[in-house]
């Protein structure tokens, strides 16, 4: 059966070159009908058979030809009703949380800028620098700039997580939970080969919540000592000489431990990892693509996906091209079970 | 060779008259002393003031001059009795370099020119001393000999008889008490004021101008072969260096403490002596020179702190946990960053292999 109608298929009825069985076959058929000097009957009949037998091999060759340039229409059609199949991007963090961090970056650096020399003040680096911004005093304004950044934005983020909804949502997701020991464990295993997926992460990795909660502590020691260092006569009002030796040392030691955090640990994360080399632009656009949702933070891109109909161009619908004028009902009858039946054209 | 008979021929006429010089003054003093040589013989100058003409002849004989006739110096006198206006004596008259009576001569000596003595000398303060001032006159002798006024032993007394407020000051202080108790090395004026070359205070190169003070006072007070023999602890310049106050002087701070704001100047005390500035009971007074409403917050806990030793404290404490958090907070930081650029290396590689 399946060769008869390999056989049919590959042999249209154009014409051209009929498979050996087949033609065989017909021309047989034809030389007996001429040959025997038939009846007008037996004459009429053999041609009937084989018109029909044409008929029927034109209209499973015409099928399977409209179902291929249907199938490349199609391809060609969608290709450019839905252009370039966009490539589809979430908003992942808003205007507010982007200016947000855009303040705390630029406090830190002038912060750490400024800060650094004080701490290694034997360094002929740090010699280089006051020599260059005009001396202690002017270091020291330039440092306050920046502490009032810092804490403006600490200040203002407090406000954030209470007041908007988006804070509290965000404030909810960086909170720790258990999977997130649990997902550091499956990552060490995965960095050790013994997994071949990552752990799947919700909206916040807990390499972003560590990040989250280091920035946190950080902000509280560095505000609640560099208050004290500087407004230190208010401050010793009210506290001993030793309380602000230990503002001095926790504010110059907090001060390197998030210094070293940022260089080594973020900048790797944001800008040196393979991936995002040279920079994961999310800080700067607030969006992720698509693709990078569902891999980084897949239960998000799940639950997003649950939670709403994306508005999406609608893919094109096949149906409304209706349906090609074959007719399904005209199956060969001719005999021996050569041909298979009609409607098996191409998907 | 022409020049070098000239030059022997120099040398030897010079010696000559150098003998024949010394020859006369040394016939010349007894004439000099004729008068100069009583007691009484005094003369009253313009302003009043009476000055003493009297000249000790066995102080004379003593001193570093002792061969030297009286006009070798007083050189404007030609006559007696004396003509004209007598002047004060010109040291550089021999002293200068290459002399040829062999009069000591060091450049430093030429800093005198710009220090503040010389400077207000040059300026027509009569009262602004010259080198006779310090060094003597009839007694003056090399600073090396005890009985010099510009030994060591002496020195605060010869700039006293001008500083006498200072003087009065100094011989308060632990430094002056230290140096009666034989401790050589002890400051005396010119350790910490300089020699020739001494300044105002209010010139940014003197060695007390209010920045250069810690490195001056840590001439001493860092080296352990001078304080340390005496049991002084040597930290003290580092942890001041490591203080707010040492960084900011060091980079330009001006409003800003240097060792003498806290401990005193001339009058500096061992903190354990009430009347010093840096005795517990005093230090809110201390600090509220500078720290408006200083309370005695400020005595509660040590001031030269090192937070790398245990007598800092809690401080030291406080260093320690911070010092044990960045360790392993990096070491695990890096730790991960290692093991995902392992992981990527190994998934790049199988990729890579068929």
């Amino acid at each position: 059966m399946n060769e008869g109608q390999h056989d049919n298929q590959a042999a249209p009825g154009v014409g051209v070159d009929l498979q050996d069985p087949l033609r065989r076959e017909l021309e047989g058929e034809i030389r007996r009908a001429v040959e025997a000097e038939l009846s007008e009957e037996l004459g009429q009949e053999s041609r009937d058979r084989v018109v029909t037998r044409l008929k029927a091999e034109l209209i499973e060759e015409i099928q399977a030809r409209v179902a291929r340039v249907k199938a490349e229409l199609e391809a060609e059609i969608l290709a450019r009703v839905i252009p370039a199949p966009a490539p589809r991007e979430f908003e992942r963090f808003s205007g507010n949380f982007r200016a947000q961090h855009m303040v705390l970056l630029l406090s830190c650096l002038i912060l750490i800028i400024t800060g650094l020399p004080l701490k290694f003040h034997e360094a002929r680096l740090s010699q280089l620098f006051f020599d260059l911004v005009g001396g202690v005093q002017v270091s020291t304004l330039l440092h306050r700039i920046g502490a009032v950044g810092l804490i403006g934005v600490g200040v203002y983020h407090l406000f954030y997580l209470v007041a908007f909804r988006e804070g509290r949502r965000n404030f909810l997701e960086l909170f720790p939970r258990p999977k997130d020991v649990t997902d550091l464990f499956q990552m060490f295993r995965y960095f050790l080969g013994k997994r071949d997926e990552t752990p799947r992460f919700g909206r916040f990795s807990y390499v972003e919540k560590f990040d989250y909660w280091a920035v946190y502590w950080g902000m509280v020691v560095m505000i609640g000592s560099g208050l004290i260092l500087w407004f230190l006569e208010t401050a010793l009002q009210f506290l001993p000489k030793f309380a602000a030796d230990i503002a001095r040392e926790a504010h110059s030691d907090e001060g390197l431990l998030a210094t070293l955090a940022i260089i080594i640990w973020h900048f790797y994360n944001v800008h040196l990892n393979p991936e995002h080399f040279p920079m994961n632009r999310t800080f700067l656009t607030g969006r992720i693509s698509e693709a990078e949702l569902r891999q980084y933070h897949p239960l998000e891109y799940e639950a997003l996906m649950a939670s709403q109909t994306v508005r999406q161009t609608p893919p094109l619908d096949l149906a409304t091209v209706g349906p090609l004028p074959v007719d399904p009902m005209a199956p060969p009858t001719v005999g021996h079970g050569t041909t298979g039946p009609p409607g098996q054209q191409a998907p | 060779m022409a020049m070098r008979i000239g030059r022997v021929g120099l040398f030897f006429l010079l010696t000559g008259l150098l003998t024949l010089l010394l020859a006369g003054g040394a016939q010349a003093m007894p004439k000099c002393l004729v008068c100069h040589g009583k007691p009484s013989l005094s003369k009253t100058l313009p302003s009043g003031r009476v000055i003493s003409l009297f000249v000790d002849e066995k102080q004379l004989k003593d001193s570093a001059h002792a061969a030297r006739a009286c006009t070798d110096c007083h050189s404007d006198i030609t006559a007696i009795p004396h003509k004209g206006e007598i002047k004060r004596v010109s040291c550089v008259r021999c002293h200068f370099k290459g002399n040829p009576v062999g009069a000591p001569q060091k450049d430093i000596y030429l800093e005198y020119g710009k220090s503040v003595h010389g400077i207000a000398a040059a300026a027509g303060n009569a009262k602004a001393p010259v080198c006779q001032d310090c060094h003597g006159t009839h007694n003056i002798r090399p600073p090396k000999n005890t009985a010099s006024q510009m030994n060591r032993a002496h020195i605060p007394e010869t700039c006293g008889r001008c500083h006498l407020a200072v003087y009065s000051e100094y011989r308060e202080s632990v430094h002056w008490k230290a140096f009666q108790e034989k401790k050589a090395d002890s400051a005396v004026c010119t350790d910490c004021h300089g020699e020739h070359t001494i300044k105002s205070h209010q010139n940014p190169e003197s060695m007390t101008y209010l920045t250069r003070v810690p490195e001056t006072c840590s001439r001493c007070h860092a080296a352990v072969d001078v304080v340390g023999k005496y049991g002084i602890k040597t930290e003290q310049v580092a942890t001041y260096g490591r203080s707010f106050h040492g960084i900011a002087i060091k980079y330009g701070g001006k409003a800003v403490a240097n060792c003498a704001s806290c401990h005193g100047v001339h009058d500096i005390r061992p903190s354990n002596d009430p009347k010093s500035a840096v005795y517990i009971e005093n230090i809110p007074k201390t600090c509220g020179k500078c720290h408006a409403g200083a309370n005695v917050n400020y005595a509660k806990g040590k001031i030269h702190i090192d937070p790398t030793k245990r007598e800092a404290g809690l401080v030291y404490w406080v260093s320690l946990l911070f010092k044990y958090l960045t360790i392993s907070v990096m070491v695990g930081l890096v730790g991960h960053i290692s093991l995902d650029l392992f992981r990527r290396l190994r998934r790049r590689k199988a990729a890579h292999e068929p």
